[in-house]
């Protein structure tokens, strides 16, 4: 009998994640039923693309910040990132110097964002000195330097390597309620997420990562080259905020270097309700992707039951302090039960 | 294994050659020589700042010497980072054990090798089994899956030796390995050190535990102020010895209690307290001017009864009062008002502010008491609290704003009773009031306690060091699996009485 | 022992004297990086003085400063406080412009009937803006205090929340309307120097107080410097955090009245570089993210060093993007000395444990 229960708290534990993934899947699936059930257009191939379509760029940033974080870290100078590394390459391929066509393009601004998360990298693995400031501080940098040497045009046609991904889609359907476009840059989108979800379980950087956010003093004793990691981590959140930043700009078909800053905590946001701790050592790319889409799926949800779109961030906060809030609780009500378990496990 | 022992003198497995460390001009190791042999255990004993943590990172890579080599199975290094240490088959185990708790037992126990070997993929499925063949190697039962953060101390322990023999450790060495561990546990761990001596493994023992250095060592090494003053077989010393030649000093443990007025009321009575899973029916009295010691296994609930009477585990049921009148311990606030003080175990966590500077530490528990009108702080009041203090508790320290980080364990502790005394509690209580003080410090203070209560507070002290019980306390309450079984009073305070109880 | 309370009068004064003087010193040990921002002020004076004296120096310049200064600063010591206890508060800004809007709302609302009451209510309606920043201040307090939830993550929920809110309510427009008599304070001086920077002023000495001089303050400091100790210590770790974020709350609020009282209109996305700009000047007045340490008095220089740049940059045509750059610059840079020296001081201090 208790033999029976244990297996089935287990089984539950297991359903629940390490993360709560299950949870966030459980809350995502009774929003979607719930919505569908309400107006039956939600449920639909055109809601369920347009979905997808709007968390490409949000999931992208949300994979970097999930790095960070889980890394001990919290990083608000991607989207500065993404928007430097997207604009100077559309302003170089628009000025005609240089042409590689579209995957020329990516690796520029590969390289870009690469350079420009190594500057953050340096300075806070090699001063320690602390994530937020450190990125608040090239943030300005960053968005100063683009706006003042590169430009501050808002451009309207991209360069003919990139455009024509604009208006690319993968999947095209016609169904009774409407043509459904599926946008070809949800490959590159899944890719990552697969990519990453590798590298996090089944790489040694990947394994480092958790365990400098679990204890840096303990990883550097390890033998963890925790500076080295620590670069090498910011040079591909900076890399992928310039994939993030030029699907951005292909899928709005113009660029504009004054877009995207400002919605760096929206993004972490996100990967706080998929469960990643803030504190580090804790997060998955399951987890992101789940929250990336519920606030997504929300946000949708609002515009259909026609709640006016000003009431969307003021939803995504709620939605943020309900989920931060039950979990401070429920660590809150473990921390007591432990307690009074390892009390008794010794008086036994 | 691969190396058997010959007859007569073995070759060292270690030998660590006129290490000379210094900091900023000062020497913190000043030529410094020691071996380890195959199969022996090795302690490293000396108080708080000889040299022994410096040692310890020079020999496994976290720190550079000056001078001097380190010998591994006879080949020199002049100085080497942690990954050489590693593949050495030197390994550290630290105080806090340095693993990650948000990792499970099985990645903690393959991270470091797996990092040494410079691996780039993690491969999950043979990370399980390699971990397990270690824990069932020495006869374990852990959890490969478990998460470490939902150990115990003892498990955790466990699982960072795992780690340490992971990599083939030849020599692996412990600091402070048993100051967490309840007795029970001390004793499996012996067990392990000797079948690890068995294999030909050399342990060094970083520990101030005088009786433990006894024994499980065959020699012992004393740092004193960075020089090495002696090293000898462990059956050639004894405690008093070890202690004499750490401090350089002829010490005085005897009994010095005064007498109580029997006149004396009481100032703390405990009736009939209760806390399920952690201390059961615990009833006694504190007399003003007297000490009371409470001592116990680690987990025995000494340290619980202590908590509910500081309101930081509120007791379930039973009456508690001070001077004579019933007071509610609902939190830590209630029994600061109900004038009780409390010295907590983990100094550096919870008792210090370990940047802020040592008046504002001094002052942490009575700032509503030092009020001016208006609600500001009456900071000539506050200035001569601290200052009283700071001669009185004589603090080792060029000035009151010097940070607390910078004192010796000895003089912070001074600063963690003169947040109390401050506040002149009618009850002071304090845990392990002597851990990680050096034996210099610890009778002073003793002797601070003594006229404490000689002044008329009633105090009580929790510890597991018979000898410093012996020392000060007028009588010593004895628990056992929450039971307070035994109060020895008198005559029948002595080392040897309290060790019986303790154990039986 | 008690010295002041000496007979002979000599002795009595030479032990004043002694005690003011030690008094003085340990006031200039503990406030180094407050020297240093002083030094960093002068130095950014005197560039930008050097540079272009003609329009820098001038009347309408530094009164610019003066002026602009007062609500960054406020809203920085708000951030300050709530860094102080090793938190932070992201919200502020959302908080002062819903205070903002509130009071214009209310403002317009009664003068649409009665424009000369709107007027006599004015202090009511500033009474009303603070009050809205005291419960925005209130709902944070328990969110960190009761629930537990970490301020970075409590807070950046608020600032949507009160955001959208401000938001929905504005309809994302501009709206235009204060009370006549908070406009004239606005753009009045007492002794040449703007109202604005002198309410700035005694909001700093108050606060300053607080931190320095009562229980209160110590408490903070000490619940950001070690919440465990502070919690064996006997310090109502709940009741700090509610005050904390109830005062910065208030804050928000005054810095509301500020903005309505520098331009009478208000709307939910005014100052959105201010959040990230005011974490940048209590960092560079020497206030540690972590908790424990930080001064009034160096984060109102830091406010200065930074307006005093920004308004250089304009002297000398240089655009809001190289001042941005500067601001990036200027924080890395004394962080990065920051930690130099404090790498440089672990040792001695190690040395000095050795040698004891």
């Amino acid at each position: 009998m208790s033999a029976g229960r244990s297996g089935l708290a287990e089984r539950l534990r297991r359903l629940r994640g390490p993360n709560n993934e299950g949870v966030l899947a459980l809350i995502l699936l009774v929003l979607i039923v719930g919505m569908s059930i309400a107006n039956p257009v939600f449920f639909t191939l055109p809601t369920a693309f347009s979905i997808m379509r709007s968390a490409i760029v949000p999931l992208i940033f949300a994979l970097g910040v999930l790095l960070v974080i889980i890394s001990g870290g919290i990083d608000v100078s991607f989207a500065a990132i993404a928007v430097f590394a997207a604009y100077t390459t559309v302003r170089v391929y628009g000025s005609g110097a240089i042409d590689l066509g579209l995957i020329g393009a990516f690796a520029m601004a590969l390289v870009i964002g690469g350079m420009l998360g190594a500057i953050n990298g340096f300075l806070i693995a090699r001063f320690r000195l602390p994530t937020l400031i450190v990125t608040l501080g090239t943030q300005g940098i960053f968005k100063g330097v683009l706006l003042t040497y590169v430009g501050s045009r808002y451009i309207a046609d991209l360069p003919s390597a990139m455009s024509w991904v604009s208006t690319t889609n993968l999947i095209e359907v016609t169904t009774d309620t409407g043509r459904a476009y599926l946008h070809v840059m949800v490959v590159p989108a899944i890719v990552l997420t697969l990519v990453l979800a590798w590298v996090l379980r089944r790489t040694m950087f990947g394994r480092s990562i958790y365990a400098i956010g679990g204890d840096a003093e303990a990883a550097r004793r390890a033998g963890i080259r925790v500076v080295r990691t620590q670069v090498w981590l910011y040079v591909i959140v900076g890399m992928m905020a310039a994939i993030g930043g030029m699907i951005y700009m292909i899928m709005g078909r113009s660029a504009s270097p004054q877009e995207l800053v400002g919605g760096e905590l929206d993004i972490i946001a996100a990967v706080v309700l998929g469960g990643a701790s803030i504190f580090g050592g804790r997060g998955s790319v399951l987890g992101t992707v789940l929250g990336v889409f519920l606030v997504q799926v929300i946000n949708n949800s609002l515009i259909l039951a026609g709640v006016p779109s000003a009431w969307q961030r003021a939803a995504v906060g709620v939605l943020l302090l309900v989920g931060v809030g039950i979990q401070a609780v429920t660590a809150r009500g473990s921390g007591r039960a432990a307690l009074v378990h390892d009390a008794q496990e010794v008086t036994v | 294994m691969t190396h058997p022992a010959p007859v007569g003198t073995p070759a060292p497995l270690l030998e660590v050659r006129d290490i000379v460390k210094q900091f900023g001009g000062v020497t913190a190791l000043g030529g410094v020589s020691l071996d380890l042999l195959p199969g022996e255990v090795l302690c490293l004993a000396g108080e708080n700042g000889c040299g022994k943590s410096t040692l310890i990172k020079i020999i496994s890579g976290a720190e550079k010497p000056d001078s001097g080599t380190i010998l591994v199975d006879g080949q020199p290094f002049t100085s080497m980072n942690t990954t050489d240490a590693i593949k050495s088959g030197i390994q550290v185990i630290y105080q806090d054990f340095s693993l990650f708790p948000n990792l499970t037992v099985a990645e903690n126990v393959v991270l470091t090798s797996a990092i040494a070997s410079r691996r780039k993929l993690y491969d999950r499925r043979t990370a399980r089994p390699a971990a397990q063949a270690i824990i069932d190697d020495l006869g374990l039962t852990l959890d490969v899956d478990a998460r470490v953060e939902n150990l115990s101390v003892a498990d955790k322990q466990l699982t960072a030796i795992c780690r340490a023999l992971v990599d083939d450790a030849r020599v692996i060495i412990m600091d402070e390995p048993t100051t967490a561990l309840t007795r029970t546990e001390v004793g499996r761990l012996f067990v392990i050190v000797e079948r690890l001596r068995a294999r030909g493994v050399g342990l060094i023992f970083v520990s101030h535990k005088l009786d433990e250095v006894l024994t499980i060592s065959q020699r012992v090494a004393i740092l004193r102020s960075g020089k090495n003053v002696v090293t000898s077989p462990a059956s050639e010393l004894d405690m008093r010895s070890i202690a004499e030649h750490m401090t350089g000093k002829v010490l005085d443990e005897s009994r010095h209690v005064a007498a109580i007025d029997p006149e004396s009321p009481a100032v703390l009575e405990v009736e009939h307290m209760d806390l399920p899973g952690a201390y059961h029916d615990v009833s006694f009295t504190v007399r003003r001017g007297e000490i009371v010691g409470v001592t116990g296994l680690l987990g025995s609930g000494r340290t619980e009864i202590a908590e509910s009477l500081f309101g930081v585990l509120p007791p379930q049921s039973g009456t508690v009062k001070v001077d004579g009148k019933p007071v509610r311990l609902r939190s830590i606030g209630d029994a600061i008002a109900a004038g009780i003080g409390y010295v907590p175990e983990d100094r550096l966590t919870q008792g210090l502010f370990l940047e802020k500077s040592i008046a504002d530490n001094m002052i942490a528990a009575s700032m509503d008491g030092h009020r001016a009108r208006l609600g500001t702080l009456d900071k000539n009041a506050v200035r001569e609290t601290i200052q009283r203090l700071f001669a009185r508790l004589r603090v080792k320290a060029p000035n009151v704003q010097a940070p607390v980080r910078s004192l010796s364990g000895g003089n912070a502790q001074r600063v963690v009773l003169a947040k109390w005394l401050a506040r002149r509690p009618k009850v002071l209580m304090l845990n392990g009031p002597t851990v990680g003080v050096d034996v210099g410090s610890k009778s002073e203070i003793l002797d601070i306690l003594r006229a404490e209560a000689a002044d008329g507070m009633g105090i009580l002290v929790i510890s597991d060091d018979a000898p410093e019980l012996v020392a000060c306390c007028h009588r010593v309450l004895v628990v056992r699996h929450g039971r307070v079984v035994d109060v020895l009073e008198g005559d029948d305070v002595d080392v040897d009485n309290i060790r019986k109880k303790v154990a039986a | 022992m008690n010295a002041v309370q000496e007979k002979n009068p000599l002795k009595r004064v030479n032990a004043e004297v002694d005690s003011r003087w030690t008094g003085l010193v340990e006031r200039l040990h503990v406030d180094r990086s407050a020297r240093r921002m002083l030094l960093l002020v002068v130095v950014a004076f005197a560039i930008f003085a050097a540079l272009k004296p003609s329009v820098f120096l001038s009347g309408i310049n530094l009164q610019n400063i003066a002026i602009s200064s007062p609500e960054i600063g406020v809203i920085a010591i708000a951030m300050m406080l709530a860094m102080l206890t090793g938190g932070i508060d992201l919200s502020l800004v959302s908080i002062a412009n819903l205070s903002a809007i509130t009071m214009s709302t209310m403002f317009t609302a009664i003068a649409a009937n009665n424009p000369d009451q709107a007027e006599q209510l004015f202090p009511l309606i500033v009474l009303v803006g603070l009050v809205v920043g005291l419960l925005g201040g209130a709902v944070n307090g328990l969110l960190v205090s009761r629930l537990g939830i970490t301020p970075i993550l409590a807070t950046l929920g608020t600032m949507q929340i009160y955001n959208g809110i401000a938001v929905a309510w504005t309809g994302g427009k501009t709206l235009y309307g204060s009370p006549a008599a908070l406009t004239s304070i606005g753009q009045s001086t007492v002794g040449g120097v703007p109202t604005l920077f002198v309410l700035f002023v005694v909001v700093a000495v108050l606060v300053g107080i607080i931190v320095k001089r009562t229980p209160l303050g110590l408490k903070v400091t000490l619940q950001g410097a070690n919440p465990t100790a502070a919690r064996y210590s006997g310090i109502n770790s709940r009741a700090v955090l509610m005050s904390t974020y109830l005062l910065t709350g208030t804050l928000g609020g005054i810095a509301g009245v500020l903005f309505l009282a520098r331009n009478p209109t208000a709307s939910a996305d005014y100052g959105a570089s201010y959040v990230l700009l005011v974490i940048v000047i209590a960092v560079l007045g020497g206030t540690n993210p972590n908790g424990g340490f930080a001064t009034v008095f160096g984060v109102v220089l830091a406010t200065l060093t930074l307006q005093i740049v920004s308004s250089g940059f304009t002297a000398l045509r240089l655009s809001a993007f190289q001042y941005s750059i500067a601001q990036g610059v200027i924080l890395i840079a004394v962080m990065v000395i920051d930690q130099v020296q404090w790498r440089r001081r672990p040792r001695a201090r190690r040395a000095a444990a050795v040698s004891s």
